[in-house]
């Protein structure tokens, strides 16, 4: 039982911090609190869903193909809607959680409700860890989180774009003296954040369905990891990841499945009531004033 | 090499620059002197373009109305409408004042951000010359930028405007906040960037004293209005600067 605990609530929480990592990216870049990000992550497990039963395509080309069109959506709506916006924090909440609301109530109507949308496992095996049973899939879950955690620490560090990233979180200003196009490495930031989402889900839906209602869910636990972990902080989205992944499996052994998604809720209001900023979070500075 | 004509701005109905022209020549070192809220950054920040994008900002905001007026030329052609980093792009690299770095970043890596437009070669080579200038950096290459002094953090401000291969380089303010001893090292590491690369460099800065005698031409503005031009000796024999500036 203890095992089981100690190895499902890490699994857990990586699948907290993988769904985390993409809205946390975003934010942390290029300030935009992207709240239609559960719907571009149930976006791409339809899209997956689509592509794998409509239009008869293999797993892997449906999947790369869901989370490009998800990362062109994000890069879009920067495009086309934040990018008036910009700097009014209230105005692009609202605007993501619209269009959020909209794709999500969008599937609702073109019917996609039922059991029947879900997507394929993509390794049907199971192994044997200290005496508890996990599928490969969790398994896969945890290496794919680990990677693109790695990844996007050597991309904001070695790359021409990744150090574009770093540079407008800190000072948009000096990025444009410097020659950086800062409204293109935002919406790049917002492509890469939905990218992000777009994978977890494709990595993380098989093991449940595809549903509308998963879209706030995932919302809701995004939101909660980043503002226990402090907004913007890749740190603070593990460690919160944990804290949080812990005690939602904790209370699922032993209290009740049902009571699971409770937690968020109770560790939002919890931090927001000791330390508004974050456990690792920075409040930064208001934008001197030129 | 720039020509700034009839330049006005407005912050609301406040006027921060007022019928401001200026020239700068290909290879010189102009100073651009003036009191606090003499309308030196926002010249700077016209210069660069970066006015284009707080009045783009405020617009959006709904917030404070910056009109710009006049036109900047850069080696004859009409700049006044390109955006900010696509100044940067053809060599108009500006110094914000307060020493701008990336301060979550290391000294190394802020130097990297500011290789964006350049190819890997010409950033090692503009590094190189960072660190010759600046030996101090050099030493704190993996120190994060803000946990440098002040001095430093506008040493490192300065080599990456480098990195970003200037034509025209603009210093607003670099010598604020900057002990007597830091603000000499500062006004001969300028020269010796001069020197070195043949840029072009124009200093708005309010002391004078350091500044006169390295520049090849002045204009000292108050109000946004311009009040005096010459060079630097004419400028440093005129007894009004003197008793405005030196003190005596």
């Amino acid at each position: 039982m203890f095992e089981a605990t100690l190895i499902y609530g890490l699994v857990n929480s990586v699948i907290l911090a993988l769904v985390a990592l993409g809205f946390n990216l975003t934010f942390g870049i290029s300030g935009v609190a992207n709240f239609a990000y559960g719907a571009f992550y149930v976006t791409a497990g339809f899209l997956t869903w689509s592509g794998l039963n409509q239009l008869g395509l293999p797993f892997g080309v449906a999947a790369a193909l869901a989370v490009l069109i998800t990362a062109l959506m994000g890069a879009l709506m920067y495009r086309y809607l934040l990018l008036r916006l910009r700097g009014l924090v209230v105005s692009e909440v609202i605007a993501t959680f619209g269009v959020g609301l909209a794709l999500l109530e969008l599937f609702r109507y073109l019917g996609f409700i039922g059991f029947e949308y879900t997507l394929p496992v993509m390794i049907d095996a199971s192994v044997d860890i200290a005496g508890v049973v996990v599928d490969a899939q969790r398994i896969l879950i945890v290496v794919v989180g680990a990677s693109l955690a790695a990844l996007l620490w050597v991309f904001t560090r070695h790359t021409r774009t990744g150090r574009a990233f770093r540079a407008i979180a800190q000072d948009e200003h000096t990025a444009l003296t410097l020659g950086i196009n800062t409204d293109r490495v935002a919406t790049i930031s917002v492509a890469f954040g939905a990218g992000y989402g777009a994978i977890a889900a494709v990595v993380i839906l098989p093991l449940g369905t595809i549903s509308v209602g998963e879209g706030y869910n995932v919302l809701v636990n995004a939101l909660a990891v980043c503002i226990v972990g402090g907004l913007g902080s890749t740190v603070g989205v593990i460690v919160a990841s944990l804290l949080i992944g812990y005690a939602q499996m904790i209370t699922a052994t032993y209290v009740d499945t049902h009571w699971m998604m409770i937690v968020s809720l109770v560790a939002i209001l919890i931090i927001l009531l000791i330390k508004p900023s974050g456990l690792f979070g920075q409040q930064k500075e208001l934008e001197e004033r030129i | 090499m720039l020509e700034v004509t009839g330049m006005m701005v407005f912050y609301e109905n406040a006027l921060a620059v007022n019928d401001l022209s200026l020239t700068v020549e290909a290879g010189q070192i102009v100073g651009v002197i003036g009191s606090n809220s003499a309308g030196k950054t926002t010249l700077m920040n016209t210069i660069s373009g970066l006015i284009l994008d707080l009045r783009e900002k405020e617009r959006r905001k709904g917030g404070e109305r910056i009109t710009v007026m006049g036109t900047v030329r850069f080696e004859d052609r009409d700049i006044s409408d390109l955006p900010p980093h696509r100044r940067a792009e053809i060599g108009i690299v500006l110094c914000r004042e307060r020493h701008p770095v990336f301060g979550d970043s290391t000294v190394l890596e802020n130097l990297r951000i500011a290789g964006h437009l350049r190819a890997r070669a010409e950033v090692k080579q503009a590094m190189d010359l960072t660190f010759e200038l600046f030996p101090n950096l050099a030493r704190y290459k993996r120190k994060k930028a803000g946990f440098l002094s002040g001095g430093e953090q506008q040493m490192l401000a300065i080599g990456m405007a480098l990195v970003v291969k200037p034509r025209l380089l603009l210093l607003d303010e670099p010598l604020l906040g900057l002990s007597p001893a830091m603000q000499t090292t500062l006004v001969q590491a300028i020269k010796t960037v001069r020197q070195e690369t043949g840029v072009t460099i124009v200093i708005a800065e309010q002391f004078a004293r350091p500044i006169l005698p390295m520049i090849d031409f002045g204009y000292v503005i108050e109000n946004g209005m311009l009040t005096m031009t010459g060079s630097g000796q004419e400028l440093m024999d005129n007894p009004e600067i003197k008793s405005a500036y030196f003190g005596h």
